[in-house]
């Protein structure tokens, strides 16, 4: 009856992420003129080194705020199994393998129970995903009395974890780790998009009594979304120890927001019902090159809080706007 | 009459992908009540918004009281005197009447708000209203008509010169309906134009004078309500013969099967002892007033709700439902009284809603073959003729009896073999009605069973070959369809009265 006029590939790819890229672009343009010797390869390695695990709690809350609830304890959990496992395999000598395994289960574990909470017990998430931030610090604190954990430098024993973000070849570094990330987030994009589990995630997000009066297992699916978001989060832990090694107890509340942010930038509705992973994926690119700037020009690191601050703030401005246009 | 107060012409809006006015003309006088009508998304609602400035037109001139106006916000237009009654209120339910009137202007006694003059003023309006209404009364502890009566004094209280209610019928009853016919009179005499969006065909010969019609977002045509028939206006908003099979006798051929069996069904306060049964091919009236129990009871045998006892026997079998999967699974489909909350996924498109109810049919290994939900949901968009511009439109963006054949679309791909229908034509218009008739008479006769409950008496009367009557949680009795009548009905939907 009535046809969209629209280009075809604009829509195909999204306006938004089309936007997203050239703010990337800028961005990278604007620190390349006014900061010292930011075109490098180097600098972008270790601008990626940031995007690795924030690219894992990024994927893994969009799941959540797809379903329609948001989960704050990323970050903290993220450090927990960092520290737990870490210090299984320093302070007990657990196997390595043993002890990777060991960090992507305890992040399973507190999304599942976050999970439960939500979907069983009707617990705004909000509220539990805050207890559970506060717990796994707490948990992580009693676990080591307080210490840190270094995990082992590459040269040491144990130390072959750290290839799974950069790999020597000859003169120069491959970047493994956007390989793995860019896996896994084609993973997750086929995950969202083309099965059940996307599919429930998206429509319960939107209206969850509706989906519920179709039969459908609500329940089961809200609460795999926190475990697939915990799940990430344990992943997210091995790679930030590769990239950085040591890992303190009582820390971690920043990398939710910047999670949260760069899904909410990538065209993730907060309201629920709609998400993109492609979206999160640039969002958290955007917020990478952004902490590895201002660092290269000087600021120090408070500024990217108040900058990323603002970006979430006009990203869910914009999400707002568009939903008010509609209706 | 008058003379014109306001002349709207060659309106023209165009939304992303939709043209939602096209060159629309209306007129209206001084004290003349102007019925404008039309089928839901035929575009009533936008030119009223055009109207008060909630949306900007993209041509067209408005001329009201002499000037060529345009505003820009509801609150210019409020100012100037056009006022809407809209169909869901506005209102601060913990306020007093007397707050709400004059919010946003409340009358100051220095810094402090002086609540004893809005009393008196409040107080002042009603009485030139001629309505018993308590100002100090909180709002929510009034009913629906009182309140909207309280919009009503608001309106007044804006000197309006323009009234626009938007189906303020729709949740009255009879004498509240009659009292806002007064008030209307009232307003005539005080030289106020008034707009009246109505679905209601009776309504329009009794209280109006002129009436508008509106299709697809154009003009259709004006007629003389006093001079022209239901069958008139009908004609003009659908452009097409309506659907028409009064029932007079049971279509359930003699001796089918019993396929649903409800045994001394309890949930709750308004479920108690409810027991009935439901035949293959047989449409089951559910009638009875507003709370007697029957969406309750539709919950409670779908598994929305807990029940607190009682049996359910499926083709003789006894089931155990406990959740709306478990009767998914046995072959029961709810299309829910209320669409936006318990319907319709909106932010999703027309093919994801379709196939909610069974999407394991859809898929292939891992992944959901999106071929087939869209060429299965086509089949059904064609042939319940839902208004789309493809299956990938989001079903926010469907008009109201559109969305409610999504919903529809949901159960008949799932090929539930018992259907509860829960006011399955509530606020949607004429032409969608009768498809909805049309499709049900077509299910019973394919062998599918539907539990119809529905408020509206014609249309049990039209479409049930059975009717189970609630009183207050309570089954209060059982007609078919060949004894049964409005009064019958009436009489034992109201027993415990």
């Amino acid at each position: 009856m009535y046809q969209i006029k629209q280009n075809p590939l604009i829509k195909k790819i999204g306006f938004n992420r089309i936007v997203l890229c050239l703010v990337l672009l800028i961005m990278y343009g604007f620190f390349a003129l006014f900061a010292k010797n930011f075109v490098s390869y180097n600098r972008l390695l270790s601008a990626m080194n940031y995007a690795y695990f924030l690219g894992f709690l990024a994927l893994g809350v969009t799941f959540v705020i797809a379903t329609g609830g948001i989960d704050f304890s990323i970050g903290p959990v993220m450090f927990c199994a960092a520290i737990m496992s870490g210090y299984l395999l320093t302070h007990y000598k657990w196997p390595l393998w043993v002890c990777l395994i060991t960090s992507i289960v305890i992040g399973m574990l507190y999304g599942t129970l976050n999970g439960y909470l939500v979907a069983y017990k009707d617990v705004p998430s909000f509220i539990t995903s805050m207890a559970i931030m506060q717990m796994s610090k707490g948990i992580a604190s009693v676990f080591t009395k307080a210490q840190s954990v270094s995990w082992p430098q590459l040269a040491q024993e144990n130390g072959w974890y750290r290839n799974l973000i950069k790999i020597k070849v000859g003169n120069t570094y491959l970047p493994i780790g956007l390989f793995i990330l860019l896996g896994v987030a084609i993973i997750c994009s086929i995950v969202l998009n083309k099965t059940k589990i996307g599919r429930y995630f998206l429509c319960l997000g939107s209206n969850k009594e509706a989906v519920r009066l179709s039969g459908v297992d609500v329940k089961k699916w809200q609460m795999l979304a926190y475990i697939i978001c915990g799940t990430m989060a344990g992943i997210a832990a091995i790679f930030f120890v590769a990239a950085y090694t040591t890992v303190q107890p009582g820390y971690g509340d920043q990398y939710n927001n910047e999670a949260i942010a760069g899904c909410v930038m990538g065209g993730t509705s907060m309201a629920g019902g709609l998400a993109s992973i492609s979206g999160t994926f640039i969002g958290v690119m955007i917020i990478s090159i952004l902490q590895e700037g201002i660092l290269a020009i000087g600021l120090n690191k408070n500024y990217q809080l108040v900058i990323t601050g603002l970006i979430v703030i006009v990203a869910v401005y914009l999400d707002v706007m568009s939903r008010r246009r509609k209706n | 009459m008058g003379d014109l107060i306001l002349t709207m012409k060659g309106i023209d809006k165009t939304f992303p992908g939709v043209h939602a006015l096209d060159n629309v003309d209306f007129e209206l006088y001084r004290g003349e009540v102007h019925a404008l009508m039309g089928e839901n998304g035929a575009g009533k609602s936008t030119l009223m918004k055009v109207l008060t400035g909630i949306y900007k037109k993209d041509s067209g001139t408005i001329t009201y009281d002499g000037n060529v106006v345009e505003f820009t916000s509801p609150r210019e237009a409020q100012q100037a005197g056009i006022v809407i009654v809209h169909q869901e209120l506005n209102f601060l339910g913990h306020l007093t009447v007397a707050q709400n009137i004059f919010i946003g202007r409340e009358y100051m006694k220095g810094k402090k708000i002086d609540d004893a003059r809005m009393i008196e003023e409040a107080a002042k309006l009603f009485q030139r209203m001629h309505v018993n209404i308590d100002p100090t009364e909180k709002m929510s502890n009034l009913t629906v008509g009182k309140q909207q009566m309280c919009e009503i004094a608001k309106a007044i209280s804006h000197d309006a010169k323009i009234i626009v209610f938007d189906e303020p019928t729709a949740a009255l009853t009879e004498t509240e309906v009659e009292e806002l016919f007064d008030i209307i009179r009232d307003l005539k005499k005080k030289d106020i134009g008034i707009i009246y969006i109505t679905h209601r065909m009776d309504e329009v010969k009794v209280i109006t004078d002129r009436v508008s019609v509106m299709r697809d977002g154009a003009y259709v045509g004006t007629l003389i309500s006093k001079d022209s028939t239901k069958n008139d206006i009908i004609n003009l908003m659908v452009g097409r013969v309506i659907y028409e099979d009064p029932k007079t006798k049971s279509m359930v051929p003699e001796g089918a099967p019993v396929v649903l069996k409800v045994e001394n069904l309890n949930a709750g306060r308004f479920v108690q002892n409810v027991s009935f049964e439901l035949r293959k091919g047989e449409i089951l009236g559910f009638a009875g007033l507003m709370g007697s129990g029957r969406t309750e009871t539709a919950r409670a045998i779908f598994g929305a709700d807990p029940k607190d006892s009682g049996d359910i026997y499926i083709n003789g079998n006894k089931v155990d439902i406990k959740s709306p999967k478990d009767a998914v699974n046995n072959g029961i489909g709810y299309l829910s009284e209320d669409r936006k909350r318990y319907g319709i996924v909106v932010q999703r498109d027309v093919a994801e809603n379709s196939t909610m109810a069974c999407l394991d049919n859809f898929i292939n290994g891992i992944f959901i073959d999106k071929k087939k939900e869209d060429s299965e949901t086509a089949k059904y968009v064609e042939s319940l003729a839902i208004k789309t511009p493809s299956v990938d439109q989001l079903v926010v963006d469907l008009s109201g009896g559109n969305q409610q054949k999504v919903v529809l679309t949901k159960w008949l791909v799932r090929n539930c073999d018992i259907l509860i229908f829960d006011e399955p034509t509530r606020g949607i218009d004429v032409g969608a009605k009768s498809d909805i008739y049309k499709l049900m008479n077509e299910l019973v006769k394919e062998g599918k069973s539907i539990i119809m409950i529905s408020s509206e008496l014609p249309e049990v009367l039209r479409m049930s070959d059975r009717i189970v009557v609630m009183c207050e949680g309570r089954k209060s009795g059982e007609l078919s369809i060949e004894e049964a009548t409005q009064e019958k009905i009436m009489h034992l939907a109201t027993m415990g009265n």
